[in-house]
């Protein structure tokens, strides 16, 4: 036992003179320590047997618990305590003395003594109320509940840990009289939904109760008979049902009739059906709330016949088109590799637009402006991300030739972007999702950093649009020197949005010498420190603009020569050049990514397994550039020239921990580092023999590739342009990258760009692994998305604790009270904690050391989440600086806290952590609920800003208080 | 020592030459101090709560109304008895904010004789108003009928009732002849802070907060959902604050808090128990999936006992356990969002950044 949990040494067993317990019908009787003694000693009896009665161990051990109970009813800020209360107080003494049998026991005691009392003679009819559920022609019939029992039996059948009970419990608390059919179906889902938080496996039964609702829905809409198949049947008739399927999705034109020409008895026989069952229930309330296709509302698309369609969509080109949707569909279904959401969307489909992400520059035109708002609206219409480059349009007070006026700048016109972002919101599928860039210099980048703020004019707002900073390498320069930075309109300085490397800060200088000069109209200088400290202002307060670079996104692209990186994308991993004007270039990309925790074998990286994954998963991204739909002739252009594909990862976390990598040590950046390395090595290796198979892309010629200049070789040109002190990047390898480097010289590659990190947000819950390349937000959390909230309880840690004995109520609330940290939690071990150490605990430097190494091997980039659990702006600062000089190209989300958080709703008792002064006239700290009993408030946890010290608020008029003595 | 001589309400004659206030010598009812004075400062977890609710700032106008829009017009997106609760939940608190920021400024804080005390009562007033805003938003966004929201506190009798009940102890205050300084009337100042801070805010807050996070846990109604949650988070606060004001004032006056006070309270708790369970049975007169007046009722009692606690009396009702387990989901875990799909509500203000 520890200081945390531990009462108060000095109780000595007397109870607070006067302390009346209140019954359970409301009288009250004095309280009796011994009536504690005498249930705790039952309680090891009947664990221990009767031969222990005579221990004086127990005696010993019963008499100090029962002081320890005693002693934290003395805390008991009213005279008055309940029954109950007192024996949460004895479980808790005993969970927390270690005693998990004996407690076991006392609370089974309780159960049977409650259920007793719920079922005495005064109560002899049962206490289920009736309940009626209406059909859908109105009728009402009384609830069929040996039905549910089957259904539910069926459900959690194979899991161990759980049972029927609570389910049902929680169910009648869920239903009421007049429930509907389709409703009950979702309480049960529920039900078992609730109890995700007690046993992470309940996820798997609400998962099953949901397929089992799907099963119905889908084949009963084909057959327009109702029809409720269980697993094993439908296991029978999934082929089947899979050819009625896809003509039926024909039949109303939502899939491509070609899928109806492959030879479906061939592609048909190779599906899993089991697989149905492995899906966790985020990930399938998630597919099937926007992935699966329905009719009207109505899903008739199942899990395995989802894959299949995405498959042979991918396929279709194909000469042996059945044998590579087999080896596509594999891939999917085994989630060893995920594509990106519009893939799995569209293919397949009418409207086969897979592509995830699209790259646009606006120019210093109204032309340009409103086609450029054309083209969001197109591209976002079926899913795609947007990041525009606002950069070249002039700036305030910034002169209008035709009508010869004054340019109100640049962010009236991002007002209508982020409209449109909001207008096409993808058929309600995926918000559509916009982000703006413009470079530091930009006149109105002051403005630009307020967009997102929830105060002042809300017509020079954007809420629903996300925005970036493209900083050039010399304002970070500025900023380390303490100088000045000078502001100016495009239009003025035509040419230095093009310009990086060394070249930039030769040319922006001569700017700055010609507005001295009084040659340059708009123009303004500001302390560079104070504009950097803006930008990371901003972005604390609205997780707004993010950072990113845009020297090394030029300096290691492998296209320099046919263009310029203007901005990134929508998820900051995308680093492809654009191009203004009818004639221009749109960038696209399509995304997919290798699940990592599915390539950890018991030595580690299973790296044959990996090569084999990103070999068909390239190939099946460069499949996507021929069979996309293109909604604009600029991205149509583009993407077949260059054929760009990002090949990224997900569940970095769970990779670490099945290899029992502490996230913040050397060990889990070497593997970061090995990692990327084999991605990286497999997936151009990939791309080059895909150009012996296709032919290379068209803009090959001039590339990095075509110069030997490989990711890792690029690194060289950012450390020539960078000076003294401003690059610090690892350079090591592991693998054969002589041969490969010759080998995409002479066999070229099938690709412009092969790698990029996505940030997986949605394809991740489909797998059920964590997200990319992102420390565990929390081992006990909330996912929120578009379907609802999701408890999401950390399944390596649950595994971990179980086999430890630690997995129990106690351990779920005090979960709960550290808000999913497991660093003030005493019984858990120094080592769990170490390894399920959170992304607020994990030092920055550790998540930076990573990305830097996974950056060296990548021809774009990655979306790199930050984590800043208190308000320091120092920290902040040398945060960013750090992931500069580290040679990250771009930055993601600055993730902060709230300030406060809310009231714990489900805790026994109050946590306490709100109020500032003690209840009652005992001075004692509030807290008196048994779960955070030992926990005063303010305990300093980590991450709690809010750090309310009771001792701050002590009475100084009471001469007890020893607080400050 | 102080001579006694400042007019409690800080607007009395400016003492020329006066000596500085002494923190010991604040008080949070009947102070002899200067009011004005917010340094030296006493009650450090005032100041807290102020920064922690400047550091919570929203506007409802934040929270994207779109899908509410769509599934409110979508015949049968709602049930009817879904719709019926939700109409009467936002009459009851369309009002209830105002009655609030009502009780705030003209009684509260006349007789709140500490300055950094009233400094969180500014924030908490400002608050009120951008939760009636936030109503205000609501019933623009959905084209609901202002006078059906706006009116309802004078038309459906269970909220009618509600406001009565409470607005009796803002009344007692309003006397512009009423002072502070007597147990009697110091005693009625707490009964106000009670029936405010832990009645209204803490216990008739709570079950329109589960009625509408039991909307959000279907998916349902998601803008609103969000918008109860920042609310929630702001209430939090203001419920903590009043609590401490209760507990503070009991340290210095310890002659207020007699047994027949502590009863008289106790039956306070059980009657605004009472005009709640009223109120649950007339926005739910049948149950909807998840959500029973019934299981209201429990939820209620619940909040009850805990309320009872943090203000020192004893539990009324023994109903040690939620029944609403979900809401751990709604309301007790962090969140982490999918940054595409859904507005982040963890962003804090900047202000309190430090640079070196």
């Amino acid at each position: 036992m520890t200081a945390s949990t531990a009462p108060p040494a000095s109780a000595h067993g007397t109870a607070p003179p006067g302390l009346r317990v209140i019954r359970r019908d409301g009288s009250e009787t004095t309280f009796d320590a011994g009536k504690i003694s005498v249930a705790m000693t039952k309680a090891f009896l009947a664990v221990e047997g009767g031969s222990a009665s005579a221990s004086s161990r127990l005696h010993h051990l019963v008499g100090e618990l029962t002081d320890q109970v005693v002693a934290a009813l003395a805390r008991h800020p009213v005279p008055g305590v309940h029954v109950e209360q007192i024996q949460d107080q004895v479980e808790l003494a005993l969970m927390r003395g270690e005693h998990h049998k004996v407690a076991r026991s006392y609370v089974l005691y309780r159960e049977q003594h409650a259920q007793a009392r719920d079922t005495g003679p005064e109560t002899a009819t049962t206490d289920l109320p009736t309940v009626h559920v209406t059909q859908p022609d109105g009728s009402r019939v009384p609830l069929d509940r040996d039905r549910v029992e089957t259904v539910l039996a069926e459900a959690l059948a194979g899991i161990e840990d759980v049972s029927r009970e609570p389910v049902l419990a929680e169910l009648d608390r869920t239903v009421y009289d007049g429930i509907t059919a389709d409703e009950l179906a979702q309480a049960l889902v529920m039900a078992a939904r609730t109890l995700v938080e007690r046993e992470p496996d309940y996820s798997l039964v609400a998962s099953r109760l949901l397929l089992d609702r799907l099963r119905a829905e889908a084949v009963s809409h084909l057959s327009g008979t109702r029809e409720t198949p269980d697993q094993a049947t439908m296991a029978q008739r999934y082929a089947t049902y899979t050819k009625d399927y896809l003509s039926r999705a024909i039949d109303i034109g939502l899939v491509d009739p070609e899928l109806a020409t492959f030879d479906l008895d061939r592609v048909t026989a190779a599906i899993r059906p089991e697989r149905d069952t492995e899906i966790g229930f985020l990930g399938l309330q998630t597919l099937y709330d926007r992935y699966f296709l329905h009719e009207r509302g109505t899903r008739f698309e199942l899990p395995q016949a989802f894959f299949l369609r995405v498959a042979m969509g991918l396929a279709i080109r194909e000469v042996d088109r059945e044998a590579r949707a087999i080896e596509f569909y594999e891939l999917l279904s085994s989630f060893d590799f995920m594509a990106s959401t519009p893939t799995l969307f569209n293919s397949g489909t009418t409207r086969a637009q897979l592509s995830s992400c699209f790259l646009t520059t606006v120019d210093d035109d109204l032309d340009s402006i409103f086609g450029g708002y054309r083209n969001n609206a197109l591209l976002a219409k079926y899913s795609g991300g947007l990041g525009n480059d606002w950069t070249p349009v002039r700036g305030l007070g910034a002169h209008i030739r035709g009508t010869n006026g004054v340019s109100q700048g640049v962010v009236p016109f991002l007002k209508i972007a982020g409209d449109t972002a909001v207008a096409v919101n993808q058929g309600g599928k995926r918000k559509g999702a916009a982000c703006a860039y413009l470079e530091t210099w930009h006149v109105d980048i002051e403005e630009f950093l307020d967009l997102r703020k929830n105060t002042g004019d809300d017509r020079r707002r954007t809420h629903d649009m996300n925005t970036a900073n493209w900083v050039p390498d010399e304002f970070l320069r500025r900023v380390q020197a303490d100088g000045s930075w000078t502001l100016f309109s495009p239009d003025e300085v035509p040419d230095l949005h093009d310009l990086y490397g060394t070249a930039f800060p030769l040319r922006y200088r001569e700017y700055e010498q010609a507005a001295e000069r009084g040659e340059i109209r708009v123009h303004r200088t500001v302390r560079a420190v104070d504009l950097w400290r803006r930008m990371l202002t901003m972005l604390f307060e609205t997780g707004h603009p993010w950072i990113t670079f845009k020297d090394p996104c030029n300096l290691r692209s492998p296209q320099q020569h046919a263009g310029v990186v203007h901005s990134s994308n929508l998820c900051t991993e995308i680093t492809l050049n654009t191009q203004a004007g009818a004639d221009g270039e749109v960038a696209v990309c399509n995304l997919g990514s290798v699940n990592l925790a599915a390539h950890i074998g018991p030595d580690g990286l299973d790296t044959d397994k990996l090569q084999r994954t990103v070999t068909t998963a390239v190939r099946m991204l460069d499949n996507v550039v021929d069979i996309n739909f293109y909604t604009i002739p600029e991205a149509r252009r583009s993407n077949l020239r260059h054929r760009p594909v990002g090949l990224g990862m997900m569940g970095f976390s769970d990779a670490l921990f099945l290899q029992r990598i502490a996230p913040g040590s050397d060990a889990a950046v070497e593997f970061a580092d090995r990692s990327a390395e084999a991605l990286s090595f497999h997936a151009i290796a990939a791309s080059s023999d895909l150009a012996a198979e296709r032919g290379r892309y068209a803009s090959f010629d001039g590339s990095l590739w075509s110069r030997g200049i490989l990711p890792i070789d690029s690194l060289e040109l950012l450390a020539a342009a960078r000076e003294e002190g401003e690059f610090d990047v690892d350079r090591s390898t592991t693998l054969d990258w002589d041969t490969l480097r010759e080998t995409v010289r002479t066999q070229g590659m099938r690709n412009s760009n092969v790698l990029a990190i996505a940030p997986t947000a949605t394809i991740s819950n489909i797998c059920g692994v964590a997200q990319s390349i992102e420390p565990i937000h929390l081992n006990l959390y909330v996912k929120s998305n578009m379907s609802g909230d999701f408890t999401v309880v950390n399944p390596h840690l649950v595994r971990d604790l179980k086999q430890r004995g630690l997995w129990d109520e106690v351990m779920v609330a005090d979960l709960k009270y550290f808000d999913g940290s497991l660093a003030e939690i005493d019984r858990v071990p120094a080592d769990l904690k170490e390894l399920y150490a959170t992304a607020f605990e994990i030092e920055p430097r550790w998540l930076i050391a990573a990305a830097s190494r996974r950056q060296k091997w990548l021809d774009q980039a990655q979306s790199l989440n930050l984590y800043l659990a208190g308000p320091s702006g120092r920290k902040l600062d040398e945060l960013y600086r750090l992931a500069w000089r580290s040679g990250c190209k771009t930055t993601y989300y600055l993730r902060t806290r709230a300030a406060t958080s809310v009231e714990k709703s489900t805790l026994k008792g109050t946590d306490g952590r709100l109020t500032g002064v003690p209840t009652g006239s005992g001075g004692n700290p509030a807290g008196s609920g048994p779960a955070a009993s030992g926990t005063p408030a303010g305990s300093g946890i980590a991450g709690m800003e809010l750090d309310l010290d009771p001792a701050a608020a002590c009475s100084i008029d009471d001469p007890d208080c020893e607080a400050c003595q | 020592m102080t001579v006694p001589t400042t007019d409690a309400t800080g607007l009395g004659e400016i003492e020329r030459g006066a000596a500085p206030v002494h923190a010991d010598d604040k008080r949070m009812i009947n102070a002899r101090t200067d009011v004005n004075q917010l340094l030296p400062m006493k009650y450090h977890w005032a100041w807290e709560k102020y920064l922690a609710g400047c550091a919570n700032h929203w506007m409802p106008t934040e929270v994207a109304m779109q899908a509410d829009i769509a599934l409110w017009r979508t015949p049968g997106g709602l049930t009817d008895d879904e719709r019926l609760m939700l109409t009467r939940n936002l009459g009851f608190f369309a009002t209830a904010e105002s009655l609030v920021a009502n009780n705030i400024v003209l009684a509260v804080y006349r007789h709140l004789t500490n300055p950094e005390c009233r400094q969180y009562l500014l924030r908490q007033s400002f608050e009120e108003a951008v939760h009636t805003h936030t109503f205000q938003y609501v019933c623009e966004s959905l084209g609901l009928d202002e006078g059906t929201l706006f009116n309802a506190y004078r038309e459906i009798p269970s909220i009618t009732d509600k406001d009565t009940w409470a607005l009796r102890y803002t009344q007692a205050l309003s006397d512009p002849e009423f002072r502070t300084g007597t147990p009697e009337n110091d005693r009625a100042f707490l009964r106000d802070l009670i029936a405010f801070y832990v009645v209204f805010e803490g216990m008739w807050f709570y079950t329109g907060f589960a009625q509408i996070l039991a909307l959000g846990r279907r998916n349902k109604m998601v803008g609103i959902a969000e918008q109860y949650q920042y609310i929630l988070r702001d209430e939090s606060i203001h419920l903590n604050f009043g609590i401490d004001c209760i507990n503070q004032i009991k340290i210095e006056n310890p002659h207020l808090w007699t047994p027949e006070f502590a009863r008289e309270i106790r039956g306070m708790l059980h009657e605004a128990c009472e005009l709640e369970v009223a109120y649950a049975r007339d926005t739910m007169p049948r149950g909807m999936l998840g959500l029973t007046a019934e299981s209201c009722e429990q939820y209620l009692r619940f909040i009850t006992d805990r309320r009872a606690e943090q203000i020192g009396i004893a539990p009324l009702f023994g109903q040690a356990d939620n029944p609403f387990p979900w809401m751990s989901e709604a309301m007790d875990l962090r969140k982490e969002k999918n940054f595409f799909e859904t507005r982040v509500t963890e962003y804090r203000t900047g202000g309190s950044l430090e640079w070196d």
